[in-house]
């Protein structure tokens, strides 16, 4: 065939070479709708469900009962359940029913219900119900910070740059598992010093994550993930149960704690049962809400391959978030994993979150190049900055970020470069050189930076470990080595867990260490002239960005 | 880094093709005026793979022993890895470098789980040295030992399109460094951010091919010489 020119041009575009596939419900793969899943239906006999979406007590698998002893309002289910869905759907977007009634709703609607609801609304509805259900008055972001070489003083520089930047959270993972007591020290330290009260967690395999959070080397924890079919927990050597016990070890030691869930890990893994995505996701976000965490990271996650790959993919996302809101979870959600070649497309997954606004619209960005991101990639990064800056002065949208200049980044850089130095020397850790300090400082990745003995680095890693060294002994090193200030805010950030407040739903901590949470600055949004609107000096420092036209110099 | 994108298209379209002789129904991705096909109804991907005097791997006694265990699928429904590299020589360069640090290798078929962390720790846990390698037929790597928490490793390999042979070959050599009890530098991290957009859903549909072999009433087996 004689090809044209106009369709060898669509071929090449960056869109075309993204992976896409036909619904296939017998694989799981089906956005918002199976013809397998069920229909949802509930029965109640003296406060004990014995009836959930079609399937009797007897034939439950343990999601099944674990959402239906802990996540369901047996004393709100008959009443809930005979709202017709199509009513509930409208109730979630119109500007009369206010957060707190649809929640009594919801608590009392099992997961295929949930979905039935979700399906009657478009993207549009979808985000008008985001903007409506949110926990927090005001949106938040959460950055990656990671670096291919694991290099401590890159995360901690990297965590000062974007905490000057505006994240509330900070989350790294290691390239080499074994390094993760050094990044989640640098990661404590380096957050500190680019604006107080910054959350920091480190992700790494769960019993390490819980060591290092009891130790007070990070201050919250979020990897602790959930699924929607019971073969994909065997599969893990987990169970719901096992997972609220872990989520309870954080708890007991004051630590803020999230669930991970998202659609298409039961696709990506094999074990889909025919169920759609949502419907699964629905299954993940009842447990969690069971399992009594106050919060969740959702939104296909790391599978977002998957659910972007099927029709009505990125709705099914915007949906799933808003399920999460619906059951009163803090939502941290997503669009921090690469998807897409495509600028434009993955520009757009985004917006759904962006213009409601969540509790964290990332989870996370990436705030380094995405070379060094080692979540393998998220939708944004640290290139994609002042984009994503000039996008909240054009909608007027508070998106978690703030425009910076060049000399507060290199000062808070060195200032956490600085404190690790002194650190890892008082603690007795691997040397950091003044070369190194300096590099990283002036670095945009870590291609421009120095190499670290990585094998010394790991013997020291687990020497820190076995020396039982805690938050408290970070602390003392920084107050000996001259670096009081930043001794003050992790003293502050530990004594969080003693308090407790910032275990409430989707609490972030202000510069003075002040939680703001869904419970002290809830969402009141409903309708033009209410919630939260961006104005006064948050809107004076959005409109900042750089590169703007000085008439003067015309 | 810098990926041959023409490279990666060529490979891909080689192991599509090789996909579909094998019986796949892989989707393309390339022509627009296809018409939709519709997968409905289909619940496989291969027929089941019906292994005959097959022996139950045991526990190794030889402490220069490493265990590489491979997948389900591995050498049988997939012949080669996500890029294409055959699994033969995926093993021949894992066991060369084995070999090269003067440790023996023996190679065993995981057939009660697909997941690379599991996988490796019970192939560790059979390893005469303790020291196991897990291998998905898609190519991706774990080197693990006995004593770790299932979900953490030794050194992680979760790309598989970055793997090379060379790579097989360091991570056979980092493996039997770490069974010398030696201290062991490991293998520089490889990122590339726009994997997922590239691959995932091909993994998705290999993940699948190796699941649907599990077995896990045969458990492990040994695997060499067997096919």
């Amino acid at each position: 065939m004689k090809r044209s020119k106009r369709i060898e041009a669509l071929d090449k575009r960056a869109v075309n070479k993204d992976g896409f596939i036909d619904e296939w419900p017998e694989m799981g793969f089906i956005a918002m709708k199976s013809p397998y899943d069920p229909a949802p239906s509930i029965k109640v006999e003296n406060g004990v469900i014995t009836e959930l979406d079609g399937k009797k007590r007897e034939d439950f698998d343990f999601i099944d009962q674990f959402i239906a002893d802990y996540a369901i309002r047996a004393d709100r289910a008959e009443e809930s359940m005979a709202i017709p869905s199509l009513e509930i759907a409208r109730k979630i977007v119109d500007i009369v029913t206010p957060r707190k009634e649809i929640l009594k709703i919801i608590s009392g609607i099992t997961p295929a219900k949930m979905a039935e609801i979700i399906n009657y609304l478009n993207v549009v509805e979808l985000m008008m119900g985001m903007q409506k259900m949110r926990a927090r008055k005001v949106p938040g972001n959460q950055a990656h910070i990671t670096n291919l070489k694991d290099d401590p003083v890159q995360i901690a520089a990297d965590a000062a740059e974007g905490a000057l930047r505006g994240f509330s959270e900070e989350e790294t993972t290691t390239g080499v598992a074994r390094y993760a007591p050094f990044n989640a020290i640098a990661l404590l330290i380096g957050s500190q010093a680019g604006r107080k009260g910054v959350l920091t967690q480190c992700a790494v395999e769960e019993a390490t994550e819980l060591e290092l959070g009891i130790r007070g080397l990070t201050t919250y924890a979020e990897t602790l993930s959930v699924y929607g079919t019971e073969k994909v927990f065997i599969d893990g050597d987990d169970t719901p149960y096992s997972k609220a016990f872990l989520s309870s070890a954080y708890a007991s030691r004051g630590l803020k704690v999230r669930f991970t869930s998202g659609s298409g890990s039961e696709v990506l893994m094999g074990s889909s049962e025919k169920k759609s995505m949502l419907y699964l996701e629905c299954r993940c976000l009842f447990m969690t809400k069971g399992a009594g965490t106050q919060g969740i990271q959702n939104g296909s996650v790391s599978c977002i391959g998957v659910t972007a790959s099927v029709p009505s993919g990125i709705r099914e996302v915007i949906g799933e978030n808003l399920v999460a809101a619906l059951l009163g979870l803090e939502c941290a959600s997503s669009n921090d994993q690469s998807f897409s070649n495509s600028d434009m497309r993955r520009t757009a997954r985004t917006m759904l979150q962006f213009m409601p606004g969540t509790d964290f619209i990332f989870s996370g960005y990436a705030a380094e190049p995405n070379y060094d991101n080692m979540f393998a990639g998220s939708n944004f990064d640290a290139e994609d900055f002042d984009d994503y800056n000039v996008l909240q002065r054009d909608m007027q949208v508070d998106g978690g970020l703030r425009p910076v200049t060049e000399e507060e980044v290199i000062r808070v850089r060195r200032l956490a470069g600085k404190a690790v130095q002194a650190v890892f020397r008082y603690l007795g850790l691997t040397e950091v050189t003044d070369e190194q300090v300096e590099a990283v400082t002036y670095a945009h990745g870590s291609h421009d930076t120095l190499k670290r003995d990585v094998a010394a680095d790991l013997l020291s890693a687990d020497d820190m470990m076995k020396r039982g060294i805690t938050g408290v002994d970070v602390v003392r090193a920084l107050a000996e080595s001259g670096f009081e200030e930043l001794a003050e805010s992790i003293l502050n950030m530990l004594k969080q867990r003693v308090i407790g407040d910032y275990m409430h739903t989707a609490a972030i901590l202000d510069d003075q260490f002040q939680v703001m949470s869904g419970v002290n600055t809830p969402n009141d949004y409903l309708g033009p002239g209410t919630g939260y609107r961006v104005s006064g000096k948050r809107w004076e420092e959005i409109k900042a960005i750089p590169h703007r036209i000085d008439v003067n110099d015309l | 880094m810098e990926m041959n994108e023409q490279l990666v298209q060529a490979i891909t379209r080689a192991v599509i093709e090789q996909l579909q002789k094998q019986g796949a129904s892989v989707p393309e991705t390339k022509t627009a005026d296809r018409s939709v096909q519709s997968l409905s109804g289909r619940t496989r991907m291969r027929p089941k793979h019906h292994y005959t005097n097959v022996v139950k791997a045991v526990k190794g006694t030889d402490p220069k022993e490493i265990v590489i265990g491979v997948g389900a699928a591995f050498q049988t429904e997939i012949r080669s890895t996500i890029t294409g590299i055959p699994l033969d020589e995926v093993l021949r360069n894992v066991r060369a470098g084995i070999e090269e640090e003067g440790m023996v290798s023996r190679v065993v078929k995981v057939l009660d789980t697909s997941d690379v962390g599991f996988m490796a720790l019970q192939s560790a846990k059979l390893s005469g040295s303790g020291i196991g390698i897990g291998i998905q037929s898609k190519g991706t790597t774990v080197i693990h030992q006995k004593d770790l928490y299932p979900l953490t490793n030794l050194e992680l390999f979760p790309q598989a399109p970055l793997m090379t042979p060379e790579t097989y070959r360091k991570i056979g050599r980092n493996a039997a460094r770490y069974a010398k009890g030696e201290r062991v530098t490991p293998i520089e991290s490889e990122n590339d951010p726009m994997v997922r957009a590239k691959f995932q859903v091909k993994a998705a549909l290999m993940h699948i091919i190796e699941t649907e072999q599990l077995d896990p009433e045969k458990g492990m087996i040994e695997w060499e010489g067997v096919q």
